[in-house]
């Protein structure tokens, strides 16, 4: 039965040449669609890593000229020591510009036996940091204030990254070296953390690396993160920023809150990708119903041959599963093609993704068109059953 | 009465007809070839058709007369041979020649009408104009014209599928005359038409032929209808036998 | 000739009423989406407001520093770069200069208002076209007393006084400064680089010391040409003098400072590079996504037309036969297909109107305020021709190649 569908389809080739083609093209078009859906609820799935609840950024830019490195810790001393006297607030870091659920991005690259690993996520934090944001410790101890006097510089990394440079062997203690500065940095891993999605709920944490701020460093910081109680209201914070305003004379001030980061953050991935999915959605809909369309309007066309296979003795639901059968045929046809082209993907390792996503987008991908397919012919292939054999004959 | 008549004055005339030359087949052959079959329609066909002759071909299912009738009408090309028609040589036209020739000499009239059931009766008349150097003034002045020749100008504002197969065939007829061809080729026209509705149509071609001196071929299955032609020609299996 | 085949186009349309749903639902969509993507183009290259003289201006974004070691950096440009060597070219009869954006908070009534705040000199009022609901701009005395005085956008009046106060003469506070208002402007779309703020203050009121003599810093500027025909004139001008400024700056070796139109603004960024303006491969890569959207639609577009037309097979035929030669059986199905797509575009079109309308509500993007403007319509309608062409050709090339004979008995 099966090589005689294939006969009647290559007999028509002509005809189903288009027809393959719209498939799959429609099959590719699926496909970006399911990678690109799989990749961000995989990583929807993973926990946060952090809280961000009751948790505050003061942005500064503070050009306030300083004499020397002392003036301005000291400067920023008392300012910490102002905030830190407020009952509403827990805990306090400064940091460098990528906090989380900004567009900011710092990275580096790392080398650890001869093996080079980029990008990393690069952080400048104080001591304050993981408290700040709950964050996770899962080995080792977050900074302190005895890390001023070591030796190699200390660094607290993410478990993306410990995953990649000892599997599962322990971090704590390991060297590694930074390749970002002309002089190669000896830096000293004291601590791992759990992987804090800050670029959002539905993108990757990435490889990160925690560097405690430094003293020279303060000159050019412009955000201070804020844990704040949960009664801490906005009468709390119009006076917060009165006090940090009047104190940083010559700096602009504003203060944001990251659970509204966040927000905007998921936003911003989420507009393009709806976006994304409802033209794909249009273009899925277009063509499911021209597949209709045509298949419907073969059948009509068909209608001679599908009265002589009544005739001859093939029931109403042979010949209708026989045209289903044909249109399913057609689809496989156009999904071998395109899983040729949807499996270099992984091979060629485009866009970085793990080969998994690709592999489950394709498995969607096939799945839907079938059901795509079957669904277009099935309405068609019931029309076909029935067909009388004496009408059909008569006609032609 | 009055039909046989005329026959009995024109077949007298015939002599000087012939000098006249209207449709010239010599040799003609026909193959249709698949992959594997090749199948002879027609051979060494040898046909003169006058000016102002009415030439009925006749035959049994399958034996060649479409074809011959296509090949006639430079619908479709012979395999081998000559047509000459009004003394030209048709072999080497292009498709844009071969076009303007079919515009301008030829008419067809179909079993099947072949009428554009999305056009008005008067639009499906004017077709053949269309494809000539005309005005809309000029195109709707004939096509009035032609229809009221087949007696149908009550109903140029009709679709197709509102008339009855009489009445589509003479819009057919109508359409084949309104770009006053010399030729007309006529296939089966009253093949789909009861005995009524087909003489009436043959009255119509009668009349044509007689008033306008157009030269008519016809394909027919219906002896009664051949009858009333100047001459009849039958195939059998591809060749001339009569 | 044309009336004729509009007629049979129509006619055809309501024949089959499936498959033309089917055929303007794909088209109408299709169009509809190009033409959203061509008004927020068209927005983005081409705004109104405040930037109405974008053909004759340039603008000086970011500084640039490269070096072989395939180290960059950049920011803006400082006050004092902008002033001290764009400032001396001779061409341009105004230039204006702004801050980047500084995020500031006020606390009203226990409400917090985020103020977006630019530092400007007062070329800008020149140069941009603020439109002034009340009171007017700084002036240059202003600037140069160093007068705490503001001009602030409609949106922060409402946010800070209330909806539709009068506000000029009254005082705003931001980062725990009183500012004396002069000025409330139409809101400006944030999607403006240079141009949008919520407040716009002096220069020399800035926290940062203006008169650094970095080269780097926070300000952006806009040279005004005195005519378009200046524009590509006042660009060399520029060109040749950055290239003769010496490099404070041993670590790199080269500078980059451009001169771009507005729409090199947006493509510089995104598609190309300090020495690059990005114009062509944003060009090729716009193209590049209509093409490839369009492709679907368009063979489904082609796989329904040739269904269609097998379905005439015998009106061809009869074409044929009374003297249509194949050329003008295709210019006639091409001309079918044009009408069908115009008649979908029409759909389209209102269509983009209606979705328009949800995005400039929906508040996407602040203070824009998308339309079908002629020039999006003209873009449609090129679209809608080469759809209509690119989805007819084939068919009417198959259909024409239709042997007469075939085609008669195919009935």
């Amino acid at each position: 039965m099966i090589k005689h569908l294939f006969k009647l389809i290559w007999n028509k080739k002509k005809q189903n040449f288009l027809l393959i083609t719209e498939m799959f093209i429609s099959f590719l078009v699926i496909f970006a669609v399911f990678t690109s859906l799989v990749y961000y609820y995989r990583n929807y799935k993973k926990p946060m890593g952090f809280s961000y609840d009751n948790v505050w950024v003061i942005n500064y830019q503070n050009a306030k000229k300083f004499q020397s490195t002392d003036s301005v810790t000291q400067y920023y001393a008392t300012l910490t020591a102002m905030l830190k006297s407020m009952p509403q607030i827990k805990a306090l870091s400064f940091a460098s510009g990528n906090v989380p659920f900004t567009s900011s991005m710092n990275t580096t690259g790392l080398s650890y036996k001869g093996v080079s690993y980029s990008p990393v996520n690069y952080y400048q934090t104080g001591d304050g940091y993981r408290d700040a944001f709950s964050m996770n410790l899962l080995e080792g101890r977050w900074f302190n204030q005895q890390d001023v006097v070591s030796t190699y510089r200390p660094v607290v990394i993410n478990a993306s990254l410990k995953e990649q440079l000892f599997g599962n062997g322990s971090a704590v203690g390991q060297l590694i070296s930074d390749n970002s500065n002309s002089s190669i940095k000896k830096i000293k891993i004291i601590g791992v953390v759990q992987d804090m999605k800050d670029k959002g709920d539905y993108l990757p944490s990435g490889m990160a690396l925690y560097n405690r701020i430094d003293t020279g460093a303060m000159r050019w910081l412009g955000q201070l993160i804020i844990k704040v109680s949960p009664d801490a209201d906005a009468a709390f914070e119009s006076k917060l920023y009165k006090t940090v305003a009047n104190y940083m004379k010559d700096a602009s001030v504003e203060i944001q809150h990251f659970s509204k980061k966040r927000i905007s953050t998921n936003k911003s991935t989420l507009v393009p990708i709806t976006i994304f999915c409802i033209v794909a959605a249009f273009l899925i809909i277009n063509v499911s119903l021209g597949i209709f369309g045509v298949l419907w309007y073969n059948i009509n066309r068909r209608r001679a041959e599908i009265g002589l296979r009544r005739a001859v003795g093939a029931t109403g639901n042979s010949v209708s599963a026989q045209l289903i059968a044909e249109s399913l045929i057609l689809a496989t046809l156009s999904v071998i093609i395109g899983t040729f082209f949807a499996v270099q993907f992984p091979l060629l390792n485009v866009f970085n993704l793990q080969a998994g996503i690709y592999i489950t987008a394709m498995l969607l991908a096939i799945v839907f068109i079938y059901l795509l397919v079957l669904l277009c012919s099935l309405y068609p292939g019931r029309q076909a059953a029935a067909i009388y054999p004496a009408v059909a004959l008569h006609e032609e | 009465m009055d039909n046989q008549l005329n026959h009995s004055q024109l077949i007298t005339d015939n002599s000087q007809l012939t000098t006249h030359k209207m449709i010239q087949l010599k040799n003609i052959e026909k193959v249709y070839r698949t992959d594997t079959i090749e199948t002879l329609a027609l051979s060494s066909i040898n046909l003169d058709i006058a000016k102002g002759e009415f030439l009925s071909i006749m035959g049994p299912s399958g034996c060649g007369k479409s074809t011959l009738l296509n090949i006639m009408g430079l619908l479709d090309a012979p395999s081998k041979g000559d047509i000459r028609i009004s003394d030209q040589k048709t072999d080497h036209l292009s498709d844009k020649q071969l076009a303007q020739f079919r515009n301008k000499k030829l008419g067809f009239i179909f079993q099947s009408y072949h009428l554009i059931n999305d056009l008005q009766v008067l639009d499906n008349v004017e077709l053949p104009l269309l494809y000539r150097d005309t005005t809309a003034k000029e195109r709707r002045q004939l096509a009035t014209e032609a229809l009221a020749k087949v007696g149908l100008s009550n109903r140029i504002k009709h679709f197709p599928t509102q008339l009855s197969g009489g009445q589509r065939q003479r819009v057919a007829i109508a359409r084949a005359i309104v770009g006053r061809p010399e030729i007309i080729l006529a296939d089966e026209p009253t093949g789909n038409l009861d005995s009524a509705m087909g003489n009436e149509i043959m009255d119509i071609l009668i009349n044509l032929n007689r008033n306008e001196g157009t030269t008519i071929v016809m394909v027919t299955h219906d002896e009664n209808m051949a009858h009333k032609t100047h001459r009849l020609v039958r195939l059998f299996d591809g060749s001339q036998v009569q | 000739m044309l009336k004729n085949y509009f007629k049979i186009a129509i006619a055809v349309l309501r024949r089959r009423k499936f498959f033309t749903f089917i055929s303007l639902f794909g088209i109408s969509l299709t169009l509809t989406v190009l033409m959203v993507l061509t008004a927020f183009i068209e927005k983005l290259t081409n705004p109104v407001y405040p930037g109405d003289k974008n053909n004759r201006s340039l603008y000086i974004t970011r500084l640039t520093y490269t070096s072989k070691k395939g180290w960059i950096n950049s920011s803006g440009s400082s006050f004092y770069f902008l002033t001290h060597y764009a400032g001396s070219l001779k061409t341009p009869v105004k230039m204006a200069i702004v801050s980047s954006n500084s995020s500031s908070n006020a606390y009203v009534n226990n409400k917090k208002v985020v103020i977006d705040i630019r530092y400007t000199n007062a070329h800008l009022w020149d140069v941009a076209n603020y439109q002034f609901i009340e009171g007017k701009p700084y002036t240059i005395d202003q600037i140069n007393r160093a007068d705490r005085v503001a001009v602030i956008s409609e949106r922060t009046r409402n946010e800070y006084f209330g909806e539709g106060a009068t506000v000029v003469g009254k005082f705003i506070e931001a980062d725990n400064i009183n500012y004396r208002i002069t000025g409330v402007i139409k809101n400006v779309p944030e999607l403006e680089e240079v141009f949008y703020a919520n407040m716009y203050l002096p220069y020399t009121v800035s926290k940062k010391d203006y008169r650094d003599k970095g080269f780097q810093g926070d300000y952006s500027a806009v040279l005004l040409a005195p005519s378009e025909q200046l524009l590509e004139k006042m660009r060399a001008e520029y060109e040749q003098m950055t290239a003769r400024i010496p490099l404070p700056d041993k670590a790199f070796d080269t500078l980059h400072s451009n001169a771009d139109t507005y729409f090199e603004t947006y493509s510089r960024p995104f598609f190309g590079k300090a020495d690059n303006n990005g114009y062509v491969r944003f060009i090729v890569f716009i193209s590049l996504f209509v093409l490839l959207f369009m492709l679907l639609p368009t063979v489904n577009l082609v796989n329904v037309n040739i269904t269609r037309i097998m379905e005439r097979s015998s009106e061809i035929g009869v074409r044929k036969a009374f003297g249509a030669s194949s050329k003008t059986l295709v210019y006639q199905f091409i001309i079918e297909n044009i009408i069908l797509t115009i008649l979908g575009g029409i759909i389209g079109i209102i269509l983009t109107v209606i979705i328009l309308q949800v995005i400039n509500r929906s508040g996407l993007i602040a203070d824009l305020d998308l339309t079908v403007n002629p020039i999006v319509l003209l873009y449609s309608l090129l679209a809608c021709l080469f759809f209509g062409l690119l989805s007819g050709v084939y068919p009417a090339w198959r259909m024409s190649r239709l042997n007469v004979v075939t085609a008669l008995k195919a009935q």
